[in-house]
Parts: structure tokens; sequence; C-alpha cells
């Protein structure tokens, strides 16, 4: 079984909503503490930097144009006036850089706090205001059968329609945030019922996979025996191979032609003609700090997810005795849930970082508009996308652990198995995709 | 997921250290990833071997970046991923991709016609490249 058959009670999913609220305060402090608190003192900070280089700049200009009697003091003056610039320079970029830190990661938690309490808060919605099932005999006497789900397809409808309008939503998006933007009412509207039905899709997934249903097992080769939606799943996964695939085919290509740093000190040519990503955020532990951060959190996020499994078929689990981790996992029930929190945490830890690192090598110039940046950009950004979409799921599974009368256990724990090979495959592309394009 | 003991001369090797610290071998497995990470990171961002004036070469990175990624790729595919332990069709569907991975980076990743001179004839595929040379 992979649900536990139990009737979701509307006030259940009130407590989303609930969460939902919760979650936009969280988002909401997040922004003011760290985009618009320390924000505003780091602006502040750069300003000044940007003043003091200014002003550096200017005192060379004029030594240079000056004329003195002297000219070994003017030269020691003037070098001395360089070296200020430089240093000035440097702690402009610094200042930059370290505004750009504090502001990125409020807006990415805020922006990710209203999409979590978007997708949390209107499917509970939508599901608080179904009415209450009916006690209904016949239903419980044939839930071993399979219940077809209409839920996807609704899904896959819904982002259809949401992507056909999204080029016209995001101008008009910037229309009404007062940019130079012409507004595409028509795409705007497309993409608002798209989401409206992919939504409501999700909702309706949620309350079915809720109630539970019968795991179905394959019964011709080549999975014969095996559950359906692990040998589905594992074919998902081939598919998601070979779209990675095809990202590291098209950077060899490319990065076989380009004249690099690497290239260079190889003796391959003599001229750098193309920066990598690597290139800026090897040299230095700062620059090279969010990236290795991200794979510890991923590979940590791995392991958590391999607990919570292990929690849920555990029959025997009993709390740890060291006290604060009887704390931490106190039941059963609310060690799984807690060890997939921790697992959301660090998924939405490693988005904001990486966000943090896409403004500091934009500011740098590193941006989309080159064969480096954009292979760069789309190979990481598909890679995060796929995190974010692990973490959208991973929020219903907390939900489903906290609310099911025992969560997950023996009978449902395939649910967290077959997420986990997901989630396990994206730290897997992660394995890849950080040597290549950050290291090397 | 299993309690029992993993087998074999690489899994065997991750149970003999789970058994040995008393942990199960998803413990053990989550340390090895997060050392070879570890190595991986300072073996790119050393320019010398800490404390010694021994250079590490341009070879040695990629040599240490490739096998470090083969054993954390084995280590989640095998231990977190189940592989190891489920039965072996599962193994087969993984793989499965992997060819027509190789395949694409081959026929497409080592297709740059600065392969012509520039990389070794074993790994440059036998493309016509009149449409560049005229």
């Amino acid at each position: 079984m992979s649900g536990s058959l139990h009737d979701v009670k509307n006030d259940v999913w009130m407590r989303a909503v609930i969460v939902s609220v919760i979650l936009l305060f969280v988002g909401a402090a997040a922004y003011g503490a760290f985009a618009v608190g320390v924000g505003t003192v780091k602006k502040n900070e750069w300003d000044a930097a940007y003043d003091d280089y200014n002003e550096a700049k200017a005192h060379l200009d004029m030594l240079v144009e000056s004329e003195t009697d002297d000219p070994n003091a003017s030269f020691a003056e003037q070098k001395a006036a360089e070296k200020a610039v430089d240093e000035a320079y440097d702690a402009k970029v610094d200042a930059h850089l370290s505004y750009l830190t504090w502001v990125t990661a409020g807006k990415t938690i805020l922006v990710m706090m209203i999409i979590y309490a978007a997708f949390y808060g209107i499917s509970g919605f939508y599901n608080s205001i179904q009415p209450e099932e009916e006690h209904d005999d016949h239903h419980h006497d044939d839930h071993e059968e399979h219940h077809g789900s209409a839920s996807p397809i609704l899904m896959a409808a819904g982002l259809m329609f949401f992507m056909i309008g999204f080029p016209g939503f995001v101008n008009t998006c910037k229309s009404l945030l007062g940019l130079d933007y012409s507004a595409e009412m028509g795409d705007f509207g497309m993409s608002i019922v798209g989401a409206a039905i992919l939504i409501i899709g999700i909702g309706n997934w949620w309350n079915e996979d809720l109630k539970g249903h019968q795991e179905q097992i394959a019964t011709s080769a080549p999975f014969q025996g095996q559950d359906i939606r692990k040998a589905g799943m594992w074919i998902f996964l081939i598919s998601e191979t070979m779209v990675f695939a095809s990202f590291f085919s098209s950077y060899l290509r490319m990065r076989t032609g380009w004249c690099t740093e690497w290239a260079v000190n190889a003796g391959k040519c003599d001229l750098v003609d193309t920066q990598t990503a690597s290139d800026l955020l090897r040299h230095e532990v700062g620059t090279l700090l969010p990236g290795a951060i991200n794979t510890f959190a991923l590979i940590i996020s791995s392991y958590t997810i391999v607990l919570a499994l292990k929690v849920a078929k555990d029959v025997n689990w009993e709390p740890s005795k060291n006290a604060l981790m009887a704390k931490l996992f106190p039941t059963r029930k609310k060690a799984v849930r807690n060890y997939l929190i921790i697992t959301l945490a660090l998924g939405s830890m490693f988005i904001v970082l990486k966000l943090v690192e896409w403004s500091h090598l934009i500011a740098e110039g590193f941006t989309i508009d080159t064969q480096a940046g954009s292979i760069f950009y789309v190979a990481t950004g598909a890679h995060g996308l796929h995190v974010f979409i692990g973490l959208l799921v991973m929020l219903f599974m907390i939900f489903k652990a906290d609310v099911l009368e025992n969560g997950y256990d023996e009978h449902n724990g395939q649910g967290i198995e077959y997420f986990g090979l997901y989630w396990h495959f994206v730290d897997l592309a992660w394995v890849a995709i950080f040597p290549a394009f950050y290291l090397y | 997921m299993g309690e029992h003991k993993y087998t074999g001369p690489i899994a065997g090797l991750f149970q003999k250290m789970a058994d040995l610290i008393g942990k199960d071998v998803y413990y053990v497995n989550f340390l090895i990833l997060m050392f070879f990470t570890l190595f991986e990171v300072a073996a790119v961002f050393f320019e010398v071997i800490p404390g010694t004036d021994i250079e590490i070469t341009r070879t040695a990175v990629w040599g240490v970046l490739i096998v470090v990624g083969i054993i954390k790729g084995y280590g989640i595919a095998a231990f977190f991923m189940h592989l190891k332990g489920d039965p072996f069709i599962y193994t087969r569907t993984a793989l499965f991709p992997v060819i027509f991975a190789a395949l694409m980076l081959w026929g497409i990743g080592l297709s740059n016609p600065a392969g012509i001179d520039q990389l070794p004839a074993w790994c440059t595929p036998n493309w016509d490249y009149s449409y560049v040379t005229e």
C-alpha cells in the first residue's frame, strides 16, 4: 500500500493554509532582515567604497596632470596613488558583491516562500472546500483495485497552457512593475488559467495520494514482480540522464574549441579567448565556497532522505539515547517528518546559494550572452530547476508525513524511496556538474 | 531498503568499514562522499600539496576529478539508490542510457573542428571537416 486509506478532514487541509501563511511570514522576515536590513547597510558601504574609489581616481588623475619640480617625488606619489586606486577598486568590488549576497539571498528566500506558500496554501484550500467524503463501505471493500487518476493529465495540460503564455506573462509582469514593456493580457490570461489548472491538478493528486491506493506490480518482463512506480521512476531517470548528457556533450564540444586558461597552461594555445565560470570561481575560497557548500548540502540531503526512509521502514525504531537527538526526533512519525524538513532546508539553501553565486558571476561580467555563459547557466539552471521541483514534491511529503495518523511507515514508505531515487539522481548529476563547470 | 550485509569486492569493503565503526553502510557511504568532495575541491584549489613543494599537475587534477567522480557516483548509485541489493534489472536500466550518453559525448562532444589537430586521434570522430577547411 502506498497510503493509509484515511479520509483527510477539511480541518487538516486548513493546516496547509495556515502553514502557507507561516511560510509567507518567514519569506517576508528573511526579505526584511537580509535584503532590506543588512542590504541597506551593505548598500551604504558599497556607496562609500564607490566614493572612495572615485576620490582615489580623481587624486591620481590630478597627479598625472600636475607637474612638480621634483620628478622623483612626483613618481613616488603617483605610484602610491595608483596603488590606492587599485585597493579602492578591490574594496568597491568586494562591497558590491557583499551587497549582492545579502540582497539576492533575501529576494530568493522571499520568492521561494511565496511559491511554497502558493503551492501549499492553494492546494490545501482547494481540498478544504471539497465536501467531506461519506464513509463508503463499497469503496473500502474494493480498495485493492487501482483507481486511475486524471491528475497527471490535468497537471500536464495546466503546464502546457502556462508555458504557452509564459513569454507574454513575463512581459506583462515587467509592465505591471513599471518597466518599459507592453502588457500582453491574452498570454498573461493563458498563463494564469494554466497555473490554476496546474494547481487544481496538484491539489487533486495530493488528495488521491493521501487516501492511499494499491501498489501495482508489473506482470510482464523485464520488470515482472517489481513495483510499477519504481520501474517508472527508473525509466524517467533514463530520460533525465539523456537531458544532462546533452548538456555535457555540447559543453565538451565547445570547450575543446576554446582557448581557456587551462588550455594555455597546458600549451594547447597561446592567447586566452574564453573565460569560463570555473576561471572566475576556482581560485579563491570566497568564490568557490557557495558551490562547495552546495555540494556538501546535496550530499547531506541525500543522506537525510535515506535516514527518513530507514526510520519509516523500521518497525522497531526507538528514539536516540542522546538528549538532543531524542528531542529532535521524538517519535517515529516526527523523525521521518523532521528528516524531510532538514532535506527541504538543505535543498532550499542550495537554491539560495546558487542564485547568490549567479549574481556574483553576472556582476563580474559573466553573462548568458556568451557561449561559455550560455552553457553554464543552462546546465546549472536546469539542475537547479530539478532541485526546486524536488523541493515542491518534498513539501507534499512533509504534509503527508505530518497529517496521516502514522505518517510514513513500513506500509507506505515506498513514496520516500521513489522520491529518494529522484533526489539522489539530482545529487548524482551535481557530482558531474560541479567538477566540470566549477573546478575544471 | 535492506539491513542485509553487502558483499563483493567494493560493497564488501564499505560493509567492513561499517561493521568496524558500528554504523550502517549508509553512514559510511555518507562519510566517504564528504571526504572525497573535500579532496576534490582541495585538489583544484591548491597548486602544491599543502606543507610540501610538490606541484599538483593538471594531469593529477584530471585524474583526481575523474576518479573521485567515479567513486562518488558509485557510492550514490550503489547504496543511496539501492542498486546494490535491488534486482539486477534496475542496474541494467540505469546503465542503459550510459551507452547513448557515451555516444553523445564522443560523437558530439568531441566533434569540435578544433579537435582535428588538438585532440588525440583516438578520441576524434572521423567526421568530414571539409566545411571547415574549405
